[in-house]
């Protein structure tokens, strides 16, 4: 267990000291700096802004510079945000991105879980034909197009959720549906194929010959067996929406941490680039480590060392 | 984290104004701050020497007076006594001395420290040759600011209205560093006062009781930042907010007709740029036939919003503009003019690049004026787009044949647009250098008499559009905007400055 545990961790932060000095370069070499605007500002300006930011030293040098500020936990000054630092806008807005990700998680889980086993239990029936059209509709949907749907019909013709803002619960359900519809239908498909696939195993077959009742054919040997291949989505998955999305966040004008994701990067505001790839690539290796500690509840042949 | 509760909800009491400033402040830092969603908070927290009156002149605000001095190169200032920051301390000149020199002290490295580079020594303190003390900006007691220039500047009370001007406390700024402008830390001296700043979500200004002018006559200004255009419409429909700018293009036309519907002239030019060493538009006649040959007329239907089509530079609306000076569209006298140059018919001529940053907007004008060439002229067109910074890298280094740019004009005098076209400015990507035009630019920003600058901005208009056609102007932007009738004496004018101070709600059903 303690080698494991080693292991992961030096593995992680392998990924994550990888991840961000690939980041580091990549974002260097996009054309383009954080200090190009439309109305060019003199020289001498150029020089003091450069020099504040070390951006007049060769790229080597900068990523020394970042390393050493991580390593003591700073993540530097936004380039865009030039009172803020990285690490302060991130803790404004990543619990917001968290609160509606976890809302969406849950209604990814709870629907597309349960949609999945009944899908499974009642296969080709009406409900598992509409199951399964529903969850294609759900993949297929961009979330703008599902977005705009969900206000079109819940702010303007029924007029009882607000279209967009963050003031109560009631501001939370439409960007939250809308996260988690895609995962949800997503989870539904993957639920129903991972238990038509236990379904058909010989032991299922045992169990039925044994004179178990479905119920319990289902609950006990079933529905525990085939949670592996969900599992191992849903583990990135949480990391995913608890960061936020871009499209999500702007259609509602939630203060969360998903624009970052692309606004960082338009802006070439470095140091925020790397914080939020930071925060994501951590996530993933955590939730990674965390799957790996559940596949040892549901499978006892899984061993952590 | 979930919501902030308590200051404010969607649905604020009938002395609430609601307004979408599209984006969070990049800084409240009025050193540092260039945003527009900075500049929109800023002007309503903060004063400066001078304010913009309706239309558009430097009217006293900090200083009640000033006297220009040694032929217009010294100016003056004598400051209201009874001005007082929010902490009941009183507004001096050495609050003046002290954001000035922070301004041009390199290790600021604020971006608008140009806007005082007129200042005597600016330059040279912020390159760090000299020390800021050497700074042409000088207390004469607690309300007397004498400003030395470089050279005289007849719009110099102009420039005294910008953010970077505001006079700044010294003991806040060195005390909480970084922090100074979060709303527990920051002192100001403008109508309102910062009361929440949410990031990412809103900023909340309340009355300032101190207040040493008229008004306000709001209690609190929301500033939501509602970055998608579309959901800031739908806002306004359910009435959770107040004022809609902008609009998104598509929504203008069925509001048209809507008294909610605002649409004037915003003091900014959008234009083709020619990189003039670039075959074959290096030969002026090339140029001059590309011109004629837009008919500008089409844009307003093409991408809506009633703009203003215009062949030269200076904004339609704004003092020393002369629509009759740049190329007319006339399509025939092009084709004669290509013709001239070796291109009869558009034979031979080589294909061309309009380049342009991808934008829907920009992609109509480009589709279209790429259409307008071909059927003009029979020449062929290739489009180019590029990601916003990487566009700008690519002008800075090697400038397509056509590239599209739009200017705002930092302040609304023809020198803020005109500047950006002569030889040594870091802005003119034409590459197009005129010795007679700079002189012209030059001799006009220290004329005095009207009727003169007049003339020395229309010869100098003739020039850059006309005889040497170094740009094709295409129109002056436009605001368009949605206004509930409750709201009173909203501010538009050219500059889009949101001085909020005469703003009302009145007749708001609650």
């Amino acid at each position: 267990m303690t080698r494991f545990l080693a292991g992961r961790i030096f593995a992680g932060l392998l990924v994550i000291f990888v991840v961000a000095t690939l980041t580091f370069f990549i974002m260097h070499n996009v054309p383009g700096g954080p200090f190009d605007r439309e109305k060019v500002f003199p020289p001498e300006i150029k020089a003091n802004i450069e020099a504040k930011y070390h951006l007049d030293k060769p790229v080597y040098k900068q990523y020394q510079y970042y390393m050493a500020d991580l390593l003591r936990g700073d993540l530097g000054p936004s380039f865009k945000y030039r009172n803020r630092r990285v690490r302060d806008i991130l803790a404004d807005t990543l619990p917001v991105s968290a609160q509606l990700g976890v809302l969406a998680l849950i209604i990814a889980v709870m629907t597309g879980v349960s949609a999945g086993i009944v899908s499974a239990v009642f296969r080709d029936s009406v409900f598992d034909r509409l199951s399964i059209f529903g969850a294609s509709l759900g993949i297929a949907l961009p979330s703008f197009v599902l977005g705009a749907f969900l206000i079109w019909t819940f702010s303007y013709q029924l007029k009882f959720m607000p279209p967009a803002l963050w003031e109560s619960w009631r501001h939370m359900i439409l960007p939250a549906i809308t996260l988690g519809m895609a995962p949800a239908s997503y989870l539904a498909r993957l639920t129903r194929s991972s238990m038509l696939e236990v379904m058909d195993k010989d032991y299922v077959r045992t169990a039925r010959a044994k004179g178990l009742s479905g119920a319990k054919v289902i609950l006990k040997h079933v529905l525990r067996n085939s949670m592996g291949p969900v599992v191992t989505v849903v583990g990135p998955l949480v990391a995913m929406l608890i960061t936020g999305s871009f499209i999500v966040e702007k259609i509602f004008s939630v203060p969360g941490m998903g624009r970052f994701f692309i606004t960082a990067v338009t802006n070439r505001d470095y140091p925020l680039i790397m914080g939020v790839t930071l925060v994501y690539t951590t996530l993933i290796v955590f939730m990674n480590f965390v799957v790996d500690i559940v596949y040892t509840f549901l499978d006892p042949r899984v061993k952590l060392d | 984290m979930g919501w902030k509760c308590g200051e404010s909800s969607a649905s604020g009491p009938e002395d609430t104004l609601r307004f979408n400033i599209s984006s969070e402040p990049p800084s409240l830092d009025w050193s540092l701050a260039t945003d527009h969603s900075s500049i929109q908070v800023l002007q309503n927290i903060m004063e400066g020497l001078t304010r913009f009156d309706e239309d558009l002149n430097p009217r006293p605000a900090l200083a009640e007076r000033w006297e220009v001095q040694k032929n217009g190169s010294r100016y003056v200032f004598h400051l209201r006594k009874d001005a007082r920051w929010t902490d009941g301390k009183p507004v001096t000149a050495h609050d003046f001395v002290y954001a000035w020199r922070r301004l041009q002290d390199p290790e600021t490295a604020g971006e608008y420290a140009y806007h005082l580079y007129m200042v005597k020594n600016a330059k040279a303190v912020n390159s760090g040759e000299m020390d800021v003390s050497e700074l042409g900006v000088e207390a004469r007691g607690p309300h007397t600011l004498v400003v030395d220039l470089d050279r005289p500047v007849v719009f110099f009370p102009m420039i005294t209205t910008f953010i970077s001007t505001f006079p700044m406390r010294k003991d806040i700024v060195e005390k909480y560093g970084d922090n100074w402008t979060e709303p527990e830390h920051i002192e100001t001296c403008g109508p309102f006062y910062l009361s929440e700043w949410w990031h990412e979500y809103r900023v909340v200004v309340k009355k300032n009781p101190g207040y040493f002018g008229h008004g306000p006559y709001l209690d609190r200004v929301i500033f939501y930042m509602v970055e998608e255009n579309s959901t800031a419409l739908s806002l306004y429909q359910t009435g959770d907010l107040d004022v809609v700018d902008p609009m998104p293009p598509p929504s203008i036309p069925s509001y048209e007709n809507s008294p909610e519907y605002k649409n004037y002239p915003f003091f900014a030019s959008y234009y083709y740029g020619f990189n003039v060493e670039k075959p074959p538009v290096d030969v002026p006649l090339v140029r001059a036939a590309l011109s004629l040959s837009v008919d500008r007329s089409q844009i307003p239907r093409i991408i809506k919003g009633h703009q203003i089509p215009n062949s030269t530079v200076v904004p339609a609306g704004m003092k020393y503009a002369n629509l009759k000076l740049g190329h007319s569209y006339d399509p025939e006298k092009g084709r004669k003019l290509l013709a001239k140059a070796g291109y009869p018919g558009g034979k031979g001529f080589p294909e061309i690049t309009i380049g342009y940053n991808t934008q829907e907007s920009h992609k109509m004008i480009a589709e279209f004026v790429q259409q307008e060439w071909k059927r003009n002229l029979g020449i062929d067109v290739r489009l180019r787009n590029m990601e916003w910074k990487v566009y700008l890298k690519k002008l800075q280094h090697d400038p397509p044949h056509v590239f599209r740019l739009g200017w705002i004009l930092d302040y609304p005098d023809p020198d803020a647009i005109m500047n950006v076209f002569t030889s040594d400015s870091g802005n003119n990507h034409t590459r197009w250098k005129s010795k007679e035009y700079d002189r012209l630019v030059n001799k006009a920003s220290i004329e005095r008499d009207p009727k003169v600058r007049q003339k020395l901005y229309d010869r100098a208009q003739s020039l850059l559009c006309k005889e040497s056609s170094a740009i094709v102007p295409l129109y002056t932007y436009t605001i368009n905007m949605l206004v509930k009738p409750y709201v009173k004496d909203f501010p538009m004018n050219g500059q889009d400055l949101l001085y909020l101070r005469e703003t009302k709600i009145s007749g708001k059903e609650k």
